[in-house]
């Protein structure tokens, strides 16, 4: 095959995904920037450049401060505690405790559902009164309380159904890494004296260091981008208390029809999924340092 | 027998208490589904009451399936789901391709612009993609919903790296037999990538099959819902308080996927750890 | 310094036994080399010594104290595995001093442990690199230096140069050796390269099936093969064992090895087969009726294939084996003719 031929066999096979990339991905994104700097069009006004309006109505809505703080308050929230849990399910379902076919069944199994049909479950869950969580809260003779309908336990909910849909998932990222590393590394460190938590601090940890920084990048974008749950439970309320922001997006464009603004919103999304990316591609050089 | 010892197991007690503990974990993680099957298969006065003789009773499926047009939302999204995996595969596999064993013009700079997916996932490009279907005019169609995510980055990555691995002697081989380019690729690089196909089939199943967002931003009539929204849509208004028609539909809606998992379960873990590992 | 000694030890793993009743002893300050083939069991009875498996029967003793139910941190051993197991996320130094560190010696003694343990084994210039940065024969020296540093008074080894070329394994067999001389260190070394056994060893434990084969020095086991497993598993080509009735009588083997058989005028007739021409000497296949034997002879041999030779050897240099069950049977009961 000649030089010309690769490059046109190249291009030519690359050709249907890359349309269909850039038609998607790529000019969506710089859309939504060139977007982000008209006004919205309405009724019979066509959209007009208006600068960093945009922009500036949104550093003066508190609905979007609000918004991102709770994302913020989600992501700490969520990602440790996944992360954490992942972790111990990996060990636990890596070494030979009885019934662990069960307990990687268990955990496994919340992943490989639906979000809004879990979230269904879990409304039931949490729901005033009838629900189990009522139920065990008034056995204990606890007051009653409405825990999606107040502002201070909202946002806990949902992200208790979070880690409980994400820290599975994230089991099988650590599992994978366990399975490769050699046994006669817990072998050696037992020879040399070391006990089961040095080993896990000492050569364990150490070694799924690439994997956690993977688990952790992806934490931080699912953080950003699932917000199916919330459709379900609690529309973002009570006042917002559990909006995040691809929620609020998803209601100022689709609710509202302020598209304009969500141009404006989504750039800060991107923005925060681009400070993700430079993250991963800053570890990247260390995943490849061991092998 | 004594079987072989790993020395960085636990052992007695410390065996017996993470036992303990990684039981008690998995009890309350099945808990709610667990609970949700309780309410589904009994009568709705039972629903938050556990008796142990409750009778067990199907009218529930019954009613939801009565109640909303299920049938047609299955079918929505198994044409979904399979339009985008065929899609994909093709796509994907013809990119993968090209990256692994074509040195083309800008070929570097292409691949980093397919990783930028990613991160800029179309889940979050909702407001532009849902005015480039209007302007097509494909809104509510299962084409929209699908659209976006055909050409998937992860599968391009996914395969070439696989494809890399596949040695360079096995083209050869072919090619000096008189195979063509496309001939190579299918005889040889897809049946070697057979277990990575599974994987990523698998893993793209059973994500669309769950998605959400984008296809109730861009779908409104029942003939386009898949049933993750026709959930929601049946869910959220006339229902209203019944939990017991809710759980059985919302069963019903992960039913295949959970079937699946428990019948699957090594090759579904596997498969999402051979597309983890990358 | 501790004697090993192994009462009996069974390893099970099923109704399977990969180790089957072994006793045997490795002297204080001794070279022992468990040879044989690859799967008879050498690496479980190995790791039985080390703790890393639980015996099914039997038990172990290290300097006169039983270790059958201790741990392997506190059986006073090191060891050396295969593929070095080194730690990939830490340097040089940290994989050297893991085990100090464990055990909370003080910094400065570790210093100093450091520093003597990687003079020793050259490794200086190398302590700040990860164990991916270094050549096969460094790494192996860094799991040497991490067994060496700690001074147990037992070291074990598993095929520790199987992963080495030709020429670095034989230097490291010279080391290793040198090594535990001047420490006077117990080591119990496991191999299949019966080369690396006969020119290492103090004491040679062969083993077939998960059973001793014969336990013997390196000299014994090259003079006077106790099975006819034995006599072909040594020496380079190993040893001629064949069925030749008219010779030996009926019921026995005969055992010849091949730098023992004269080419000449007198003796047994036979045929050339195949010269092998290896450079200080050749290797001529000869055969006597339907039988073929291997003659080792200096320098260039220069027969042509078919042409008739006669063979013939010493008395002394002749092994007679029992048919029915390989063993041993000593040439003063047997018939007289042997020497041709
Ligand atoms: N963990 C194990 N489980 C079951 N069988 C094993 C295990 N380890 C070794 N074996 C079996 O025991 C026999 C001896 O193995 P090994 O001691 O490793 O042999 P060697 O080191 O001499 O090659 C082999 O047949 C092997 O298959
Ligand atoms: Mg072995």
């Amino acid at each position: 095959m000649n030089r010309a031929s690769a490059h046109i066999h190249g291009w030519l096979l690359l050709l249907p995904a890359a349309v269909l990339l850039a038609a998607f991905t790529h000019f969506p994104a710089f859309a939504t920037l060139w977007h982000s700097f008209l006004s919205t069009p309405k009724g019979a006004r066509p959209a007009v450049w208006v600068g960093l309006d945009n922009y500036q109505g949104m550093l003066e809505d508190p609905v979007f401060w609000q918004v991102l703080g709770n994302n913020l308050w989600f992501a700490l929230g969520t990602i440790p505690a996944s992360i954490a849990l992942a972790l111990l399910m990996a060990v636990w379902v890596n070494g030979k405790l009885a019934g662990r076919g069960f307990l990687r069944m268990a955990y496994f199994t919340p992943t490989v559902l639906p979000m809004i049909a879990v979230a269904n479950i879990w409304l039931f869950f949490y729901t005033p009164t009838y629900g189990l969580l009522e139920q065990v809260t008034g056995t204990l003779g606890l007051p009653s309380h409405n825990w999606l309908g107040s502002q201070s336990t909202a946002l806990a909910c949902l992200i208790v159904v979070t880690i409980w849909k994400e820290a599975g998932f994230f089991m099988i990222f650590y599992l994978a890494a366990l399975q490769s590393i050699s046994p006669s590394l817990a072998e050696a460190a037992a020879i040399e004296g070391a006990g089961r938590w040095y080993y896990f601090r000492r050569v364990l940890f150490p070694l799924l260091m690439p994997t956690t920084l993977f688990v952790l990048v992806n934490a931080v974008i699912n953080s950003f981008r699932l917000v199916d749950h919330i459709v379900v439970m609690t529309r973002g309320g009570p006042d917002n208390a559990s909006a995040l922001l691809l929620f609020y997006i998803y209601e100022v464009a689709f609710k509202y029809w302020d598209s304009a603004y969500a141009s404006a919103l989504t750039m800060v999304l991107l923005a925060l999924l681009g400070a993700a990316a430079l993250l991963q591609f800053a570890f990247l050089e260390k995943r490849t340092h061991y092998q | 027998m004594i079987s072989a010892r790993n020395p960085m197991q636990p052992g007695g007690w410390g065996r017996a208490l993470e036992t303990t503990g990684a039981w008690l974990l998995a009890l309350l993680w099945i808990l709610p589904l667990a609970y949700a099957f309780w309410t589904a298969f009994h009568p709705p006065e039972f629903s938050t009451r556990f008796e142990l003789l409750a009778p067990l009773t199907l009218q529930n499926f019954a009613n939801a399936w009565a109640a909303a047009p299920f049938a047609r939302y299955f079918i929505n999204t198994m044409v979904l789901v399979a339009l985008i995996l065929a899609a994909q595969l093709v796509l994907c596999t013809l990119a993968a391709y090209a990256f692994a064993r074509y040195n083309f013009f800008g070929r570097d700079v292409l691949f980093m612009l397919v990783l930028v997916q990613l991160m800029v996932m179309p889940d979050v490009l909702i407001v532009e993609n849902y005015r480039s279907m209007a302007a097509l005019d494909l809104t509510d169609t299962i084409l929209a919903i699908g659209l976006p995510y055909m050409a998937s980055a992860f599968g391009i990555f996914l395969l070439r790296q696989t494809f890399k691995t596949v040695p360079r002697e096995l083209d050869d081989a072919a090619r000096v037999e008189g195979a063509s380019s496309l001939q190579v690729l299918w005889k040889v690089y897809v049946p070697l990538a057979r277990p990575v196909y599974v994987a990523f089939g698998l893993v793209s199943v059973s994500h669309h099959w769950n998605n959400f967002l984008w296809p109730l931003i861009v779908t409104n009539s029942v003939n386009s819902r898949p049933l993750t929204v026709g959930l929601q849509v049946f869910s959220s208004t006339d229902q209203g308080i019944d939990w017991s028609i809710i759980t059985a539909a919302t069963l019903m809606t992960s039913g295949p996927l959970l079937v699946a998992f428990l019948l699957f379960q090594r090759q579904f873990v596997q498969s999402f750890m051979r597309a983890g590992i990358r | 310094m501790s004697a090993i000694r192994l009462h009996d030890v069974t390893k099970a793993w099923g109704t399977a036994r990969a180790v089957d009743g072994v006793s045997f002893e490795a002297a204080a300050g001794g070279f022992a080399v468990l040879l044989g083939p690859s799967g008879c069991g050498k690496s479980t009875t190995l790791r039985l010594i080390a703790g890393l498996e639980t015996v099914s029967a039997g038990r172990v003793l290290i300097g006169g104290t039983d270790v059958t139910e201790l741990p392997p941190a506190r059986r006073g051993i090191a060891m050396v595995f295969q593929s070095y197991a080194l730690f990939p996320h830490l340097s040089v130094a940290e994989n050297i001093l893991f085990g100090l560190k464990v055990r909370g010696v003080p910094a400065t003694e570790r210093g100093e442990r450091l520093r003597s343990t990687a003079d020793l084994l050259g490794l200086s210039a190398l302590l700040e690199r990860k164990p991916s940065q270094l050549s096969g024969g460094q790494q192996q020296r860094v799991a040497l230096g991490r067994a060496i540093i700690a001074r147990a008074p037992v070291c074990l080894m598993d095929e520790p140069l199987s992963n080495l070329d030709a020429q670095l394994r034989h230097d490291m067999r010279r080391e290793i050796r040198a090594l535990q001389r001047k420490l006077g260190i117990t080591m119990v070394y496991v191999t299949h390269d019966q080369t690396e056994a006969m020119s290492m060893a103090d004491q040679v434990v062969l083993m077939n099936n998960g059973r001793i084969e014969q336990n013997a020095t390196p000299a014994e086991l090259y003079a006077r093969p106790a099975t006819a497993f034995a006599a072909r598993f040594v020496g380079t080509p190993p040893m001629n064992v064949v069925s030749l009735p008219a010779i030996t009588g009926e019921g026995l083997l005969l055992g010849l090895r091949p730098e023992h058989i004269r080419l000449g005028t007198e003796g047994v007739a036979a045929t050339v087969a195949t010269v092998e021409y290896l450079g200080a000497d050749s290797i001529v296949a000869c055969r006597v009726g339907e039988t073929l034997l291997n003659a080792r002879l200096p320098g260039r041999a220069t027969f042509a294939t078919g042409a008739a030779v006669r063979l013939a050897w010493d008395r002394d240099h002749t092994h007679l084996f029992n048919a029915a069950d390989g063993r041993r049977v000593e040439p003063a009961s047997a018939p007289a003719t042997l020497a041709a």
